[in-house]
């Protein structure tokens, strides 16, 4: 039989199996064993090129939203220059850091561990060989054992990033849970909601009371995962989502017409992202030493839902400066909404000539604290001119960062009309940009009094 | 009537109060697993022994919640893991309330 009958008859077949909600592929795959993605090439074939050319493998795309780029070039987590990790996978490449003076150990460290490949495929990298190195499994199955996605060192002394990569995982394939995605994005940033302060439970999120996962939002055609415009998240495979698509809810999701009428200035996630949480502060020039005796980064963090976000106007453009990334827009611009935002402050170094950010490898702060062995290292293996110089003449300063807040999403906490028109209400109208004369038009009960006065009375 | 049931429901409350005082406090510490105890795939609940990284001594701590287990199932936690761990004890057991790896990337 050729691969195309196999593939034409396994699809014919599908249409009766799909019910059992079993993978098609299972028979096969218990009789062959499970070689990686040329298993699922058999029947899936195209697959693992396509991914290659995919945000989750490059880790940067083009940016034409963002200010002070260039809009032809790649930026993403492979490069980018920032103070929420201020590493990123070049510079601080998955690698053996060096022993600790206090206890003689080591231990591996590297921003692109969040990647689906082996490593010694990394981010980015192409041809027969990416393609054999892609773990399919850690976003299919639904029988992964983690302990083998850990960074080891091969005969030859190579560090590989392990995967699980037996017959058992991959007869458990299904679309992938919110546990295959949460894999790399619950701890992204250095530890539990670290980055974006989000966790998707029950107790959450709405959505994921009602049992959706990642994927029943975030639809992917040929691995391309769409996103939003959140004003950190730069990489992007060219497809987006918002909560006002069409095939979601649509700009007309109220039966009350006076919350629908808001929707043009004012966006869903300002009233149903009340909260968000995760870290607020980080200090990278300074780190604080652990029970190991390793050091991290000085991090103030918090739970989810247990921080305030900010409120501005966003038209989906962002300035960008070393000293601040956040969304640009203004009430009169005719595109902009009011948007929540988590704001996030980090400290890090900057270039003491240019006074541009700079970056750091982790591994020698992680060993011995030592934050300008840092700098000094990333400015080596990007080439700067005198990176022993450069590191000892940077000088420590502040970025502030506005990460977009669209998750922990809420019905019953979401903002009333009493919670933003009164004079202690949520938004700052005055920042926003509203005169004093509207301010005090927009702080009365005059606007929501019999409403709320119904309300209360269906409420007892 | 009105009256008397806010009344009662203080005295609950008070009461609660007093008597978690007495044994059922939050106790918040750092450290790493030693040991996972579980009983197979459909287990509902799991015993970790972590080393409290402030006092150097062992503390057993029950797990019930779905998520972590999970995580014990699956291996996102294991032996050697550096985690947060907030407990309460009820009935001579540290229930875990939270139990978190410090680690991320
Ligand atoms: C013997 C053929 C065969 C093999 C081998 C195979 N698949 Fe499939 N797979 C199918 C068929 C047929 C479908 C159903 C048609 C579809 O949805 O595209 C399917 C569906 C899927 C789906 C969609 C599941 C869903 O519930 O939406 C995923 C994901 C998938 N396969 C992944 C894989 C991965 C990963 C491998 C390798 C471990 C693999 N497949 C190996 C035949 C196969
Ligand atoms: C970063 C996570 C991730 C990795 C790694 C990954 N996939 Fe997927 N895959 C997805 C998502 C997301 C979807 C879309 C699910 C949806 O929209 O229902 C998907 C869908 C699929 C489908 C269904 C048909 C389609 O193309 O939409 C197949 C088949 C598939 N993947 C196979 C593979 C194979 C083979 C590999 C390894 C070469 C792989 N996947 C690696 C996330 C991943
Ligand atoms: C192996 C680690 C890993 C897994 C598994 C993973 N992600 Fe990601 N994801 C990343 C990293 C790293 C980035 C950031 C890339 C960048 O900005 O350069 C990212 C970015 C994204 C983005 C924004 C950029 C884009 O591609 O649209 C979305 C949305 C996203 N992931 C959703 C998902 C979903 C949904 C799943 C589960 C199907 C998933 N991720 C699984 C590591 C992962
Ligand atoms: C109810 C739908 C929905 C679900 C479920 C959902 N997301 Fe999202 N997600 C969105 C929307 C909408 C955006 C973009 C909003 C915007 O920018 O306007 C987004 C944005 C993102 C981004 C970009 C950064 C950011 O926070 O804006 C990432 C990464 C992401 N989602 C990952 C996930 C992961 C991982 C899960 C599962 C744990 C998940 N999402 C579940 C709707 C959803
Ligand atoms: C001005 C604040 C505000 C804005 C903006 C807003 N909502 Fe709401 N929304 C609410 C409130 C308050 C409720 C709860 C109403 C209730 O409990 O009866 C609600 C309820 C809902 C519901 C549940 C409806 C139901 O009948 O159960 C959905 C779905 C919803 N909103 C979606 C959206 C979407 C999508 C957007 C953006 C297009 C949006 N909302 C924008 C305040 C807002
Ligand atoms: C998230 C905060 C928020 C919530 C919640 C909210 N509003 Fe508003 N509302 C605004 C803002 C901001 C404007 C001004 C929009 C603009 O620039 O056109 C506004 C405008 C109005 C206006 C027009 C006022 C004028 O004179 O221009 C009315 C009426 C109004 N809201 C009533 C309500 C009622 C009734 C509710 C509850 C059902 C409600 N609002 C909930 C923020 C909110």
């Amino acid at each position: 039989m050729t691969r195309t009958t196999i593939v034409a008859a396994a699809f014919v077949l599908a249409a009766s199996t799909a019910m059992a909600g079993e993978h098609f592929g299972r028979e096969s795959i218990e009789k062959s064993g499970y070689q990686g993605p040329e298993t699922c090439e058999e029947c899936h074939p195209g697959t693992a090129k396509a991914f290659l050319d995919t945000v989750h493998w490059k880790h940067e795309s083009k940016v034409t939203n963002v200010d002070g780029i260039d809009p032809k070039k790649p930026y993403g987590m492979k490069n980018r220059i920032y103070v929420m990790c201020n590493g990123n996978d070049i510079v601080n490449n998955l690698k053996e850091i060096p022993k600790s003076p206090e206890t003689g150990k080591t231990k591996f460290s590297g921003c692109n561990t969040c990647h689906p490949g082996n490593h010694l495929s990394d981010v980015g990298s192409t041809g027969p060989e990416a393609e054999k190195a892609i773990d399919c499994l850690v976003c299919h199955s639904s029988d992964y054992d983690f302990s083998k996605r850990k960074p080891y060192k091969d005969e030859q002394g190579r560090i590989v990033m392990g995967q699980d990569r037996s017959t058992k995982a991959a007869l458990a394939i299904g679309k992938p849970s919110v546990k295959n995605c949460m894999v790399c994005h619950e701890a992204a940033g250095g530890g539990y909601v670290v980055k974006r302060g989000f966790s998707f439970t029950k107790d959450t999120d709405v959505h994921a009371a009602k049992g959706m996962v990642c994927v029943d939002c975030h639809k992917a055609k040929h691995h391309k995962i769409p996103t939003g415009l959140d004003p950190n998240n730069w990489a992007n495979d060219g497809v987006r989502i918002s909560c006002a698509d069409a095939s979601c809810h649509g700009d007309k999701p109220h039966k009350d017409a006076d919350l629908n009428r808001h929707i043009a200035k004012i966006a869903c996630q300002t009233c149903h992202i009340p909260r968000t949480g995760g870290a607020f502060a980080k200090d990278f020039t300074v780190w604080t030493q652990t029970a190991d005796k390793f050091y991290e980064p000085t991090t103030l963090k918090k739970e989810a839902n247990e921080t305030t976000p900010v409120y501005a106007w966003y038209n989906g453009t962002v300035a960008n400066t070393p000293h601040f990334i956040g969304p640009k827009g203004s009430r009169k611009d005719g595109k902009s909404k009011i948007m929540p935002f988590k704001i996030f402050q980090g400290k890090a170094f900057y270039n003491a000539k240019s006074g541009e950010l700079l970056s750091m490898d982790f591994a020698p702060p992680m060993a011995s604290g030592d934050t300008r062995g840092g700098v000094e290292s990333a400015a080596r293996t990007l080439g700067l001119k005198n990176p022993e110089q450069v590191a000892k003449s940077a000088v420590p300063g502040w970025q502030t960062i506005y990460f977009g807040s669209n998750h922990l999403v809420t019905k019953g906490k979401a903002l009333s009309c009493a919670n933003c028109h009164a004079p202690n209400g949520v938004l700052n109208f005055k920042n926003l940009g509203y005169s004093d004369k509207e301010i005090v038009r927009l702080t009365t009960p005059e606007l929501y009094l019999k409403q709320l006065v119904e309300k209360q009375k269906e409420e007892w | 009537m009105k009256k008397t049931i806010s009344t009662l429901f203080v005295a609950a409350v008070v009461a609660l109060g007093l008597a978690s005082s007495a044994c059922a406090e939050d106790v918040k510490f750092v450290g790493v697993i030693t040991k996972i105890e579980i009983a197979g795939k459909d287990a509902k609940t799991a015993t970790a022994t972590v080393k409290d990284n402030g006092s150097g001594t062992p503390v057993l701590v029950t797990v019930n919640d779905d998520l972590t287990l999970d995580k014990f199932k699956d291996h996102r936690i294991v032996e050697g893991d550096e985690i947060r761990c907030k407990y309460e004890t009820a009935a001579g057991k540290n229930v875990s309330k939270l139990f978190r790896k410090t680690a991320g990337c």
